[in-house]
């Protein structure tokens, strides 16, 4: 990855691109009003695998890591959840998140302590042994995690007040999805900062040449690790926001096949780009869906589709976008 | 409690072996049989009637689940071919693949519902799946009858008072606890077992109830290994060499679909059967067709305690005979235990809207579908098949026997003389029984069951050792 040259996007300033942004949020926010139920938890999902796959992407698109091991984080997200719900009976989804936080900036902080001091294919095997760990801990210790049945999650709280007591897709049509879209925006907002402050910088640094970077004097274990962990809370939110719409946590969260996913996710959106991963999350999402709706081949359907994107889009969705945009607007 | 000897316990418990067949009531409604039916009364849509089914049509599972849909099928044509449901509504159904993992079943069962707006979902063949599902089907509020996926734990605690959500085959616990009285009493000398099941849920229950079955049935028999491959797994060699290697007298094994063919070739090449007796919960459980002639004979070989096709034979049990043949030649090969259930529960339904029909007239509500559904008894090829109105579960008698070649068929059936039935009231728990751990069925033996003495049966080597009290089973 570090040998590649990034494609240089002329850089626009920030406000320019919120202009673009408007008429995207504002069809997110109409969207329960005008689309079939269906359509919007479909979004729903969408958006919280994007939340996942931009977190994924500080570590592959910003840092050069690729992660083979975000199920894990995801999981740790979940099962927080899960496990809250079980033991304390905590109902609000507030409380969720924060637990869903905290377990997840312990779980990476540990893992990262592992993981952060290799590169290359030894860093993605070894974060996907360590979620295969946690995986065939939820698996075994079925009498904590429920195994292969689960773990059930009721209906929580949002904000202490709506309780989505009743009918629960409608529940997840609106409440649920804005609450979703509000911490979807919260969570870009922030990645937004993240990658274009100093620390950003500097990741992107390590990124392109580690020597360099090291000479420069940025510590590099240290922010690989601090990525680490921002990237595994950012899964790890996502986790917490996808429990309420599959209604149970189960391991299949915590199988390499679905960190697999997520990298699959930010491969079609666009690895390079800030906007890809969001893009690929939303993307796969209705691939997948309708995919196993409509064929029982759907894993050959989908396997085709990374090879195709493999070798014809290497730049996925957005990067391929942003280059016939360049194109036409003519040669620079 | 009393102890007792363990003849006086299975006669006890009314386990026949060979057959026998209680007088069928003329009022019963029945399956794939036209009856002298009442013109439906009022106005009914002529739009179709979308059945979501779901199954495994891909990997390993596929040989034991995608007969449920061919089953669902067949029936659907022939009530088609009559013009439909109330004679107005052709069936539809809309395939969706099980293999695709949990999370995506759950949005997918949503995608049926609220995209494609089925009005019945049925299928599911993994015990993983429907404690998924069936809290969703029920939030979506779509009648389901779920073929398989039978975990206790669905309704015994993720969905404890259902309301659109059925099951038409047996409870799983009536798998382990069928395997074990049918070596209980084959082999009741039995001292050392040895256990391989797949590691989910599926298995410990099957593991639980053989082991609480046999400490009352074989007191002093002890659990000498224990195996639990994965799901999905094809490669058994060190479970079978482990397994061997604690020279068991008896093996209980709940492997099942294309892991079971993978492990009893594999068990083969060990010369495993010869070592031992098996006892399997569910090996003629995938389509008939995917056993080969090597397969053991003797063995106990099970069929998930629901349905062989091969029993009810000959011209007892015409529902059967009509099934089997009508399905053999629609796709040239035999039923399994789920082509029976898709096949049922298509019928059940027929029967519920039927019914309905016949009380209010119309196209009827599904609330007055799932009050009919409630307490309704049907003969179908398997037996009588009863859904309990308490937990929406259905009820029939477990059977299970021995694999054995024969001519007719180019793969081992169940021998037809030493077929075994259970009567379903004598080992599942009764309405009203407390919820459970690990299950409602497994306390109830525990409290319920006599204990056979040990010195019941003729005197052998004496001085075998045996524990006091059999470890206890390991909690869920």
């Amino acid at each position: 990855m570090s040998t590649v040259t990034t494609v240089v996007i002329p850089a626009r300033s920030p406000i320019r691109r919120l202009w673009y942004a408007a008429p995207v949020l504002a069809v997110l926010l109409v969207l329960p009003w005008v689309a079939e139920q269906y359509q919007t938890i479909l979004l729903a999902y969408g958006l919280v695998m994007a939340i996942a796959a931009i977190g994924f992407n500080l570590l592959l698109g910003y840092t050069g890591l690729l992660s083979f091991g975000h199920s894990a984080y995801f999981g740790v997200g979940a099962y927080a959840v899960a496990l809250m719900v079980k033991y304390l009976g905590v109902v609000s989804m507030e409380l969720h998140l924060l637990g869903a936080i905290a377990a997840s900036v312990l779980v990476t902080a540990i893992f990262g302590i592992a993981c952060v001091r290799y590169t290359r294919i030894f860093f993605s095997i070894l974060t996907m042994a360590l979620s295969q760990v946690l995986w065939s801990l939820a698996f075994k210790f079925f009498w904590v995690t429920g195994g292969t049945d689960g773990l059930r999650v009721p209906t929580p709280t949002l904000l202490g007040v709506v309780t989505g007591k009743g009918d629960k897709t409608a529940f997840l049509v609106h409440q649920y999805y804005y609450y979703v879209l509000g911490v979807f925006l919260v969570c870009v907002a922030i990645m937004w900062v993240i990658v274009n402050s100093p620390f950003g910088r500097a990741l992107q640094a390590i990124r392109d040449n580690e020597t360099r970077a090291q000479f420069v004097g940025i510590p590099i274990w240290r922010y690989r690790w601090v990525a680490f962990m921002l990237s595994g809370v950012f899964t790890g939110v996502a986790g917490a926001l996808w429990v309420p719409l599959n209604g149970l946590t189960t391991p299949d969260i915590l199988h390499w096949t679905f960190s697999g996913k997520i990298v699959f996710m930010a491969v079609l959106g666009g690895f390079r780009t800030f906007v890809g991963p969001i893009v690929g999350a939303v993307v796969y999402n209705y691939l997948e869906s309708y995919a196993v709706g409509y064929t029982v081949y759907w894993q050959l359907f989908l396997g085709v589709i990374l090879v195709v994107l493999v070798l014809s889009l290497p730049t996925g969705i957005v990067g391929t976008a942003e280059r016939l945009m360049a194109r036409r607007r003519g040669p620079r | 409690m009393a102890e007792v000897n363990r003849r006086d316990f299975l006669s006890g418990l009314g386990v026949t072996v060979g057959t026998a067949l209680t007088a069928l009531p003329g009022v019963l409604p029945s399956v794939g049989v036209a009856h002298a039916q009442d013109k439906p009364k009022g106005n009914i849509p002529d739009t179709p009637f979308k059945i979501g089914h779901m199954t495994f049509f891909t990997g390993a599972a596929a040989v034991l689940g995608e007969p449920m849909y061919k089953g669902q099928l067949l029936a659907a044509e022939e009530i088609n071919a009559q013009g439909g449901l109330l004679g107005k509504r052709k069936i539809e159904i809309l395939k969706a693949d099980e293999n695709a993992g949990t999370d995506a079943n759950v949005k997918e069962l949503r995608r049926l519902k609220l995209s494609e707006k089925i009005d019945f979902f049925c299928g599911i063949t993994s015990s993983g799946n429907t404690p998924a599902l069936g809290p969703v089907a029920e939030e979506l509020k779509v009648l389901t009858i779920f073929v398989d996926g039978c975990t206790d734990f669905l309704f015994d605690k993720a969905v404890p008072n259902p309301h659109y959500i059925f099951r038409i085959t047996n409870m799983q616990s009536a798998d382990g606890v069928t395997g074990a009285v049918a070596a209980a009493m084959t082999w009741p000398r039995t001292k050392r077992i040895a256990h391989i099941h797949p590691d989910y849920s599926y298995g410990r229950n099957a593991f639980d109830h053989f082991r609480i079955v046999m400490k009352k049935m074989v007191p002093g028999a002890e659990t000498v290994s224990e195996a639990w491959p994965k799901l999905g797994t094809t490669d058994f060699s060190s479970h079978i060499t482990k397994t061997i290697a604690a020279k068991p007298d008896l093996l209980a094994i709940s492997v099942w679909g294309g892991d079971y063919v993978a492990f009893y070739k594999q068990a083969l090449r060990y010369g495993m059967f010869d070592k031992m007796h098996v006892a399997s919960m569910i090996a003629f459980g995938v389509a008939p067709h995917a056993i080969g002639k090597d397969h053991p004979e003797g063995i106990i070989a099970g069929v998930h305690s629901n349905y062989h096709f091969t029993y009810p034979g000959g011209d007892k049990w015409p529902y059967n005979k009509t099934f089997v043949e009508k399905y053999h030649k629609r796709f040239n090969e035999y039923p399994n235990f789920q082509a029976e259930g898709g096949y049922t529960a298509t019928y059940m339904l027929k029967t519920a809207i039927d019914k309905a029909n016949h009380l209010a007239g119309g196209w009827p509500e599904d609330d007055a579908i799932i009050s009919v559904l409630e307490g309704l008894m049907m003969a179908a090829p398997a037996g009588y098949v009863y859904i309990r109105p308490d937990n929406h579960q259905g009820y029939k008698d477990a059977i299970t026997g021995f694999s054995k070649n024969v001519a007719e068929y180019p793969f081992p059936i169940l021998d037809p003389n030493r077929i075994i039935t259970i009567p379903i009231r004598n080992i599942t728990a009764p309405p009203g029984w407390p919820k459970g751990e690990p299950t409602s069925t497994y306390t109830w033996i525990d409290k319920t069951w006599p204990q056979v003495a040990m010195a019941a049966e003729p005197a052998k080597a004496p001085g075998a050792a045996r524990p006091a009290t059999p470890a206890p089973a390991k909690k869920q």
